[in-house]
């Protein structure tokens, strides 16, 4: 209302002042829009550089985002308020505890956990809940209350007949079945009747208690009882509490791989946003003399200024808004790949279908303008101080030209001394932190590139100087040289999008490589038995009875593990412990980093005497070193007992302590675990066979009718490589993609100088030279600047492999890989980027040699 | 119309200051029209940006139809010379990428003073009607110093100034740019600032200063 007394009020003050305004702001913003109907290759390169850098930005964050949500759902589903309750004699737990408990007034609910397979193959966890006694605020209290389900209302419709599969509605989209149906399993049960439940994540069924012990055929056992928070501190002493979410959750686990995603898809950002500021530059160059004809015409600078910013706001959007669909395109089709890795190393639960929160949309449009504003930045500073007096004249002079380099060269100098401090600084906690690693790089990389144009102009000058004689032919060289230098501060962005792809190519296929190799050797050295058998937990040792007594089996290698509490000065921190059979079978081949005295046959000794050996990641994260001691929680008490070595253990993200299996079941009461069997050499493979045949069945003596599972060595190789491979799709596929936008970017440079070029050439065919020896000159000047490019783009790949080995890697997930370079792939980035600069060149080049005489001759005119 | 006292200007190099103008006056009545003359470097081009707003004296006044110029900010100076000053380049200045249509009316339409019916007349007697839809480089050199006349002019400015606008052009077509520009001039009634090397030129307009270092030399008579 009061707006409306108002308004007429202002408007016939203001009209009178804003109308003209307003129409001045109108045609000068048309007029300088028009530039791009003349000249619509500019107009591409900068929609197709803004297109690249938030579709791979958005693409990358999409798939981040909706891990995340995957990781808050499976978070939500066990909260760490709740604690767990466990049996200090290490004996599994079954419903006698749970009634006992109850009896003595604890709030307990039981809890199981496994694994189904459905009759087409897919695998999921079975949660079984007592919904009933359920302690409020955890799992529990949406569910007890009904909230949580589609139909919700009923809080016992879990266990009302028929019952409920509850689960994530991705869950139900992947499993390819509706609302009310009923799975079967591959064992031939018929599942509950399904019900979307959103809090749920994906991959994870929850059913009651007793349809899973069913499903998962546990009978009486249960594998958790929960204790509401704040419970009192009483329990019989039989049992003791430990927290529900031991470790890290998954969200922690997966920190680091989410931030090298991010990282890639910042490199992606930053080369397509090169682009784009090559293009705003070139366009900005074109318009100078419109630029100052508007203002002579009475355009305020500062009106210009503006204008030209809201031009930047709406190429922004009309490149940023197809690029995040596209970006959610590309995510689509990585996510499976990113969701089979994560699960895989770090049983991480991830849908195979985006869920992304509105936050998404506005980070991914707020980054890339925020971007685009930065790339945009030094176009509108340069307008603001355009001199309007200069009318006509030429915008870079060669001493405008030295200057930049001599700034560039500067800015250059500052990045590399940073990213070597960086270096040489240590970390405060003694272990290299991943942000510090990540800026490292970064300034190293954007030191290379802003480096990049002088030395290229460097190498030029010097190669003129070097050039001897006054053949035609050296004429023509030392032309193409001034030329190139000429052509330089035009080419420079693209040539440094061309250097960070490649460098990155080389850092991460190196990086990778080195890792494949590391990686499958150090699988062949543990993975020495050629048999895995994991019996029935109450089967365990009639099976490891029986083994003994096989003349097939030549040495049995048992394994279990538990988790514990590693004890230090500076507080307790969870630790995973395993007990391994300290066999010369596995003890000769198993991979040792450090030991006491480097004496590797007494570190083992030393471990069947009592010792411990840590993984690396362990070592890294407490400095824990050979000699030193460690204390662990164990049942009976704090263990403590000699490091005598460390040991690689890739690819896996938490501290590990190995002892010896009979230490583990004395001291830490471990439950049963697997057995690997090395076969008696020379064993015929009929023998063999039957002997596989005879794991797969039940053993009668131990009275379990569940069979044991058994897996060989080389489908576990070939698990561990398919999961390699996986793991590092993503990362092949976004330097890929870095490779090609840099391609893009060099062809949208080239293009959008291809007229200016022509005009440039044609006083040299109208000097007698032929169409073809022009064509020829231009694709060696790119070609040559490519390899030179390709040529530093070497080290620095080579530097970039190293800080992801031996920094980032260690920061990332607390292992080294040892450098690998591999020169064939040296070779490639060389062709490669050579390559790629004659296919931008193509066209350029193609549209010269098929320009009629008649054209080339009025540029001529024009030049 | 337009009044200049005392105007000094002097540029830094590295030598020192370079004394361009040295307390220059000069007065143009509404209508009338001046040839200011002199040779290279004699302050002539720095003369007409002073009057186009396009640059500051150290010292001295300009106004233009009262309103003081010199004093005025960077925006009013641009709101000035959008509205009451048409400005003829020796190199033309067109927006390569606007028609000639769009071209001639851009100041008039910056200036939201565009009448369809002046635009048009001058597209006719500037004899561009028929090329309205090319763009400049389709034109002959000529004829876009005809384009950027017409742009200067559909404004319907108070004051013209044009920086030796046949200097680039060969006789006979400065022969007919002349005037054209002259018959342009006196029919819309705005005044002219003209700055020429050319004494046949300069022999066209009502009155003729010349500039020697940085100081006027006696009117010459016509």
């Amino acid at each position: 209302m009061i707006t409306g007394r108002r308004s007429p009020r202002l408007v016939s003050r203001m009209a009178p002042h804003l109308v003209p305004h307003l129409a001045m702001a109108r045609t000068a913003l048309i007029t300088l829009l028009s530039h791009y109907r003349r000249h619509p290759g500019q107009l591409a390169m900068l929609l197709v550089g803004l297109w690249v850098a938030s579709a791979l930005w958005s693409g990358v964050q999409a798939i981040n985002a909706s891990a995340r949500d995957s990781y808050a759902r499976a978070e939500a589903l066990l909260s760490p308020r709740l604690e767990r309750l466990e049996r200090r004699d290490g004996a599994p737990l079954g419903y006698a505890d749970f009634t006992t408990l109850r009896r003595a007034g604890l709030p307990v609910s039981p809890l199981i956990e496994g694994t189904i397979e459905l009759n087409d193959g897919q695998r999921l966890n079975v949660l079984g809940i007592e919904p009933l006694s359920l302690p409020a605020g955890g799992i529990g209290e949406d569910r007890r209350t009904g909230n949580g389900g589609e139909d919700g209302a009923n809080p016992l419709g879990l266990l009302q007949p028929p019952g409920q599969t509850r689960l994530a509605p991705e869950t139900l989209a992947t499993l390819n079945f509706s609302p009310g149906e009923r799975p079967i399993t591959a064992g031939g049960e018929r599942l509950p009747p399904l019900v979307i439940d959103a809090q749920l994540p994906p991959g994870t069924l929850l059913v009651d208690i007793a349809r899973a012990a069913e499903l998962l055929k546990r009978g009486p056992r249960i594998d958790t009882l929960l204790l509401a928070p704040g419970t009192p501190a009483a329990l019989p002493a039989a049992y003791r509490r430990t927290p529900a979410a031991q470790g890290l959750s998954p969200g922690q686990l997966t920190e680091s791989f989410h931030l090298n995603l991010t990282a890639m898809g910042l490199l992606a950002l930053v080369v397509g946003l090169l682009i784009v500021h090559a293009a705003l530059g070139l366009a900005l160059e074109q318009r100078l003399g419109l630029l100052r004809t508007l203002r002579a015409l009475g355009v305020p600078g500062r009106t210009l200024v503006a204008l030209l910013a809201v031009e930047l706001v709406l190429l922004g959007l009309a490149g940023t808004l197809p690029g995040i669909l596209a970006g959610l395109w590309l995510a689509n089709i990585l996510l499976p790949d990113v969701a089979a890795s994560l699960e895989a190393l770090f049983s991480a639960s991830v849908g195979a279908s985006l869920s992304l929160p509105w936050h998404f949309w506005a980070g991914s449009l707020a980054i890339t303008l925020g971007g685009l504003a930065t790339a945009g930045l030094g176009m509108l500073w340069r307008t603001a101080r355009l001199d309007i007096l200069a009318l006509g004249h030429a915008l870079s002079s060669h001493a405008d030209s030295r200057r930049r380099q001599r700034r560039q060269a500067g800015l250059a100098t500052l990045a590399w001394v940073f990213a070597l401090g960086l270096w040489a600084w240590p970390a405060p906690s003694g272990t290299p932190s991943l942000i510090a690693g990540f800026a490292m790089v970064a300034l190293a990389l954007a030191g290379s590139a802003l480096a990049l144009p002088v030395l290229l102009g460097a190498a030029l000058e010097g190669l003129k100087r070097c050039l001897g004689g006054n053949s035609p032919r050296t004429a023509l060289i030392r032309w193409a040289l001034a030329d190139l230098q000429l052509q330089l501060p035009r080419l420079q962005l693209a040539m440094m999008a061309l250097l960070l792809a490649l460098a990155t190519n080389l850092g991460v296929t190196g990086m990778v490589g080195g890792f494949r190799l590391t990686f499958l050797d150090w699988l062949d050295q543990r993975l020495v038995a050629d048999l895995y058998l994991r019996p029935p937990p109450a089967a365990y040792d009639s099976w490891r009875d029986w083994l003994e007594t096989r003349p097939e089996i030549a040495t049995l290698l048992e394994r279990r593990e538990t988790d514990t509490r590693l004890i230090g000065a500076e507080g307790e921190r969870p630790v995973a412990l395993q007990g391994i059979s300290a066999d010369p079978a596995l003890t000769a081949s198993w991979p040792l980093l450090a030991t006491l005295n480097a004496d590797r046959a007494a570190a083992w000794q030393s471990l069947r005497e009592g010792a411990a050996l840590i993984n690396e990641q362990l070592a890294i994260a407490t400095g824990l070193a050979p000699g030193d001691m460690l204390t662990l929680a164990s049942p009976s008490g704090p263990f403590t007992a000699q490091v005598a070595g460390i040991y690689p253990d890739y690819g896996n993200p938490r501290g590990e302590v190995t002892l010896t299996v009979e230490r583990l079941i004395q001291r830490f009461a471990a439950k049963p675990g697997s057995m690997g069997l090395v076969l008696t050499p020379g064993l015929a493979a009929a023998d063999e066979a039957a002997l596989r045949q005879r794991l797969t069945r039940p053993l009668p003596a131990s009275g379990e009718a569940l069979a044991p599972s058994l897996v060989d060595q080389r489908s576990v190789h070939r698990q561990a490589r398919q999961v390699f491979e996986r793991t590092f799709a993503v990362t092949r596929a976004l330097t890929g993609l870095t490779l090609g936008v840099a391609a893009l970017a060099l062809f949208t440079g080239l293009l959008a100088q291809a007229r200016e070029r022509r005009a440039r050439l044609a006083p040299l065919w109208a000097l007698g030279l032929g169409r073809t020896t022009l064509l020829g000159v231009t694709l060696a000047q790119l070609g040559g600047l490519a390899l030179a490019t390709a040529l530093l783009a070497l080290p620095l790949g080579v530097a970039l492999n190293w800080a992801l080995v031996a920094e980032i890697n260690v920061a990332a997930f607390g292992w080294r890989l040892p450098l690998h370079v591999f020169p064939a792939a040296w070779v490639q980035a060389l062709g490669l980027a050579v390559l790629v600069a004659l296919l931008a060149a193509a066209l350029p080049a193609w549209r010269l040699w098929r320009a009629p005489p008649r054209q080339l001759l009025e540029e001529f005119s024009a030049s | 119309m337009l009044e200049m006292r005392d105007i000094r200007k002097a540029y830094a190099t590295p030598q020192g200051p370079l004394s361009v103008l040295e307390g220059v006056d000069l007065s143009l009545a509404a209508g009338a029209s001046l040839a200011l003359m002199g040779e290279s470097g004699s302050g002539k081009s720095t003369l007409l940006h002073l009057a186009a707003g396009l640059d500051t004296p150290d010292s001295g006044e300009i106004s233009l139809d009262g309103q003081r110029l010199s004093a005025a900010s960077e925006p009013a100076r641009a709101g000035l010379r959008r509205t009451r000053l048409g400005l003829v380049f020796q190199q033309f200045h067109l927006v390569p990428s606007l028609s000639v249509a769009d071209n001639l009316t851009l100041q008039a339409r910056l200036a939201g003073r565009e009448t369809p019916d002046w635009s048009g007349e001058l597209l006719t007697r500037l004899g561009l009607a028929e090329m309205a839809d090319r763009y400049p480089e389709q034109l002959s050199g000529g004829q876009q110093q005809r384009l950027a006349i017409g742009r200067a002019l559909a404004g319907r400015p108070a004051l013209l100034l044009a920086d030796e606008p046949t200097g680039n052009l060969d006789e006979a077509s400065a022969e007919t740019v002349l005037t054209l520009l002259l018959e342009l001039v006196r029919d819309s009634g705005c005044a002219l600032l003209m700055v020429t090397h050319s004494t046949r030129v300069a022999s066209r307009l009502e009155r003729r200063l010349t500039l020697s270092h940085g100081r006027l030399l006696a009117e010459e008579a016509r």
